[in-house]
């Protein structure tokens, strides 16, 4: 097979941000901007903490315990909801009543405290009598407390088993560190969706708690593969004492493009089930899962960059053998080589050919610091020849 | 090589065809949950405080299984989530009705049977029937001049020749039917294995009601004529038997608590299968046991058949004939059983030995029309979603984007067969959490092209061909999305094991499709892109904003 000539040449022809971007030539100095990361973040989970103190979550039904009932709102109003339910002795002054639109309609939904099984029926029936609609068109639903804590007291099991598991998997598959690293980030992510929740006092139910659950995986899923590039390159550069920062610098300019697409793929469907599911159809039960999900990705993808890996960076740094390897960090044309800096044959092809173009200033200032065929200790092995 | 590659792409898109023509051809479809068709829900668990253990859990699962079939619930689900029973009854909307079908007390209840009415029958039911809807379940003492009872008797051999066992009368397992001729009213034949038939003037001292009714008065609120009485243990009660038959039972002179816990089983005795038991000690147990054998041993008013049946939530298990006055220790049941009557009626009896109460912690109705507008929206929304994913993959990838539209179409395809197949075969529903799920799994499929194709404009921006970097581009990506979709694997699998309701079925779609995901993009995706690459479609265009090899040569030549 003949090696090709190499594209790395054009590299240096897209200059403009978006063209480095599409194809994937960035050098953004991530571990310099970290701080604004970490500033973002300490402040988002600052408000987070403080509403969580002082307004708390507005918990749903199935936490709590009591009924509801959603009546379609054509024929009734508050008020004569609030008579049906005085007609059948339950304390109508506790009730909640809001009004939420679903497809078009106006539903009433309707909060009380926990009823017995008879009072609920009879307040149905009386219901579909005051609203002119079928029994069928009514939604009702009851908890009691003692099963609403046993849910919330699975949902916390559930995410720890689920933490302590993963942990151990990446500790497994990759290392200690970056198991710390992305459970952080992880907890990170579920702190500011919660945090969202309780600063908007939007309501959370089962659906919510899925949500989150999910966002978990999907925080992790970004950070993997975030962490599986750090992996590869630490092997990459394991000859050549680059620190660590670098290590991590370059990994995530090269899958920055990666992890904006899986993040964009991902949230297209979800914010579709948003806009279009919950927002225009007006299905409620879509919404309440849709946006803590969409929550949750976004802060995801951004928690793998900025909270992930700086921490991933910081814990490896402690370490002796990076300790002794600490030095200024490669920016700009020194970077973007280490990023660029692909196979043995693309590179000697592009140093010859910049070598040619010796007016060239870029070239000439960067072949002084950090290109990798400069450090590396040793000739790469010559390729094996192999039938194809 | 490229022939393997095109066996496995082959037979992927062979096995992704067949399996929707299956699916299509014998009609399956997926099931729909609660949420997206209308019913109602009841969450159970057993009343905070009681001693429990998980067979009695599943013994009342099926005895809501068998009470709900019995009324005719379309495609009910009932299931038990650890320590709590989930039961879900689309089309539903009473809510009464729903808590009555699912109120299973798992209570055994010890009653002794005025006369019994066999499956197997030639006798004019009509007359029966016509008589016995006035007078069932009233307590009076109407006595029906037609009635025609047929007691099934226990086949010979079965006997047991100690002092201290019973012979069972079971209507069960019998097979052989004796009737008696129709002057003899509310009466119990047995045979001349069993004991003397009472006269009709004995059986209407007490209060009596005809045989053979139908259900229909006796259960409330309920949409067919078919289900299952409701249990009243202080009442004379016309009470269906295992194998269809009916029988009519006294007062309950006890309950399965006069057993020792666990100790019934199933074993053989003078050559068929039969049941043994243990009594408990003191009155409480052998006390009870031996005041209701003694009645129905010497075949008093109130249990003239001498039989005693064993009841559990409104249906006689069994109706032993009682061979002995007095016990001690403990009791054996026989009969002609088979193995599995035998193994049944042992577990009903040691879990009516420990009855738990349910308590009903969470009932949802759901209306219909919210249920559809849900589906439709997701419907419409995951459509949309798609559509924009395709879009972005279009514009970014270019043609390399017709792999992932494929790829799409082959996970649909298995997603839609086996969620389909399960919901035939195993009775599970697709429910909006699913259906969420599903939507959100989307994501996570094309995160694996992304990953993937990354990972090849990767191989090619250092210098290698198309072809080769699609080689090792795959091996490299497929490590990655091997790790990443092991997390969400863990993840799905955790939250089946620790959740109940939704969650349950969100993470079970979630942990599918990422199967899925990784089923095709091996057997898929793999084989795909690499036979692209050889391909003349993909050479000397411009490909993933990135140019090929002729391109770049190109690019090269003209610029130095």
């Amino acid at each position: 097979m003949t090696e090709v000539l190499a594209p790395e040449i054009e590299v240096s022809l897209h200059r403009t941000a978006r063209a480095r971007l599409y194809h994937g030539e960035t050098r953004v100095d991530f571990m310099g901007r970290k701080w604004w990361g970490i500033g973002i973040s300490l402040a988002l989970i600052a408000a987070t903490l403080v509403s969580l103190l002082a307004q708390g979550l507005n918990l749903g039904l199935d936490f709590n315990g009591g009924v509801q009932w959603e009546v379609p709102a054509a024929n009734i109003s508050d008020a004569q909801a609030r008579d049906v339910l005085a007609a059948n002795g339950v304390k109508a002054a506790d009730a909640k009543i809001v009004t939420v639109s679903a497809s078009g309609v106006q539903r009433l939904r309707i909060q009380t405290s926990e009823q017995p099984a008879d009072v609920r029926q009879k307040v149905s029936t009386a219901l579909a009598k005051a609203a002119k609609v079928d029994i069928k068109d009514i939604s009702s639903n009851s908890v009691t407390a003692s099963w609403g804590k046993e849910i919330t007291k699975k949902a916390v099991r559930a995410l720890v088993v689920f933490i302590i598991l993963v942990a151990l998997f990446i500790a497994w598959r990759f290392e200690w560190a970056m198991a710390l690293s992305a459970i952080a980030a992880m907890l990170h992510d579920v702190l500011i969706s919660v945090g969202i929740y309780s600063i908007l006092q939007l309501e959370v139910t089962p659906a919510t708690v899925i949500a989150f659950l999910t966002i978990l995986g999907f925080s992790l899923y970004d950070t993997i593969v975030v962490f599986d590039k750090v992996d590869e390159n630490t092997a990459r550069f394991a000859g050549s004492r680059l620190p660590y920062d670098d290590v991590i610098n370059v990994s995530m300019n090269q899958v920055v493009m990666r992890s904006l697409n899986t993040s964009l793929a991902a949230v297209l469907p979800v914010l579709s089930l948003l806009v279009v599911g919950a927002g225009l159809l007006g299905a409620i039960s879509l919404r309440e899962f849709a946006l803590a999900l969409f929550v949750g990705l976004v802060t995801g993808s951004y928690s793998s960059i900025f909270i992930a890996s700086p921490l991933l960076a910081w814990i490896k740094g402690q370490t002796p053998k990076y300790k002794a390897m600490r030095g200024p960090r490669a920016v700009g044309v020194d970077l973007e080589r280490l990023v660029m800096g692909g196979s043995p044959a693309a590179r000697r092809e592009s140093q010859r050919l910049r070598a040619a173009r010796a007016g060239d200033a870029v070239a000439a200032g960067g072949a002084a610091v950090n290109a990798p065929a400069s450090l590396l200790t040793h000739e790469p092995r010559p390729r094996k020849k192999k039938r194809r | 090589m490229r022939r393997k590659l095109i066996y496995s792409l082959s037979a992927i898109l062979l096995l992704a065809v067949s399996l929707i023509a299956i699916t299509l051809g014998a009609g399956y479809h997926p099931a729909l949950g609660l949420d997206l068709r209308g019913g109602i829900s009841v969450t159970l668990r057993p009343v905070t405080g009681q001693a429990y253990d998980k067979s009695s859990l599943d013994l009342a699962v099926e005895r809501i299984r068998e009470r709900v079939d019995s009324f005719g619930v379309g495609e009910p689900e009932i299931l038990r989530q650890d320590n709590a029973i989930v039961v879900n009854l689309p089309g539903v909307n009473d809510q009464q009705q729903a808590i009555d079908l699912v109120n299973v007390t798992g209570k055994v209840y010890l009653r002794p049977v005025i006369g019994c009415q066999s499956a197997v029958t030639s006798t004019p039911v009509t007359s029966i029937v016509g008589t016995a809807t006035s007078t069932a379940g009233t307590g009076t003492t109407t006595v029906a001049n037609t009635t025609v009872i047929n007691l099934p008797t226990a086949t010979t051999g079965a006997t047991a020749s100690s002092g201290t066992t019973p012979t069972s009368g079971s209507p069960g397992p019998s097979r052989r039917v004796n009737s008696v001729p129709p002057t003899s009213p509310v009466s119990t034949t047995t045979p001349a294995l069993t004991a003397t038939p009472p006269t009709g003037g004995t059986a209407s001292t007490d209060t009596t009601v005809v045989a053979g009714a139908s259900t229909t008065t006796v259960v409330s609120g309920a949409t067919t004529t078919t289900g299952l009485p409701f249990s009243d243990p202080t009442a004379t009660q016309i009470l269906p038997t295992r194998d269809g038959g009916r029988c009519q039972v006294g007062p309950s002179g006890g309950t399965g608590e006069v057993f020792v816990r666990d100790s019934a089983l199933p074993r053989i005795i003078g050559g068929g299968w039969g049941v043994t038991v243990d009594l408990k000690t003191g009155g409480s147990g052998e006390g009870v046991w031996n005041a209701l054998a003694k009645e129905c041993f010497n075949a008093t008013a109130t249990c003239p058949s001498k039989q005693l049946a064993i009841e559990l939530d409104g249906q006689i298990q069994s109706a032993p004939t009682v061979n002995a006055e007095n016990f001690t220790g403990s009791v054996q049941i026989t009969g002609s059983f088979t193995k599995d009557q035998a193994t049944k009626l042992a577990q009903v009896m040691n879990s009516g030995a420990l009855p738990i109460t349910l308590q009903a912690e969470a009932v949802q109705t759901v209306s219909a029309t919210l249920g559809k507008d849900s589906l439709r929206a997701a419907l419409i929304a995951g459509a949309i979603g798609v559509a924009l994913v395709l879009a972005f993959m279009f514009a970014y990838y270019r043609r390399l984007a017709i792999v992932v539209l494929l790829g799409l179409c082959v996970s649909g395809t298995l997603i839609y067969s086996i969620t389909s197949f399960i919901s035939r075969f195993y009775n599970g529903v697709l429910s909006l959490a699913g259906v969420a799920g599903l939507i959100v799994s989307i994501g996570v499929t094309i995160d694996s092209y992304v990953v993937f194709f990354e990972r090849l404009k990767d191989e090619m921006r250092a210098g290698r061909s198309l072809r080769n970097s699609a080689q090792r581009g795959f091996k490299a990506a497929f490590h990655t999305i091997l790790v990443a979709d092991s997390v969400s694997l863990i993840g799905a699998a955790v939250l089946w094991y620790l959740s109940v309701g939704a969650v349950r079925g969100f993470a079970f779609y979630l942990g599918l499709s990422t199967l899925v995901d990784v089923f095709v993009a091996y057997f898929f995706t793999r084989p795909a892109v690499l036979l692209l690459a050889r391909s003349k479609f993909m050479s000397g265009k411009k490909i993933m904003g990135i140019e090929t090899s002729v391109d770049a040569t190109q690019a090269l030549g003209a610029t130095s």
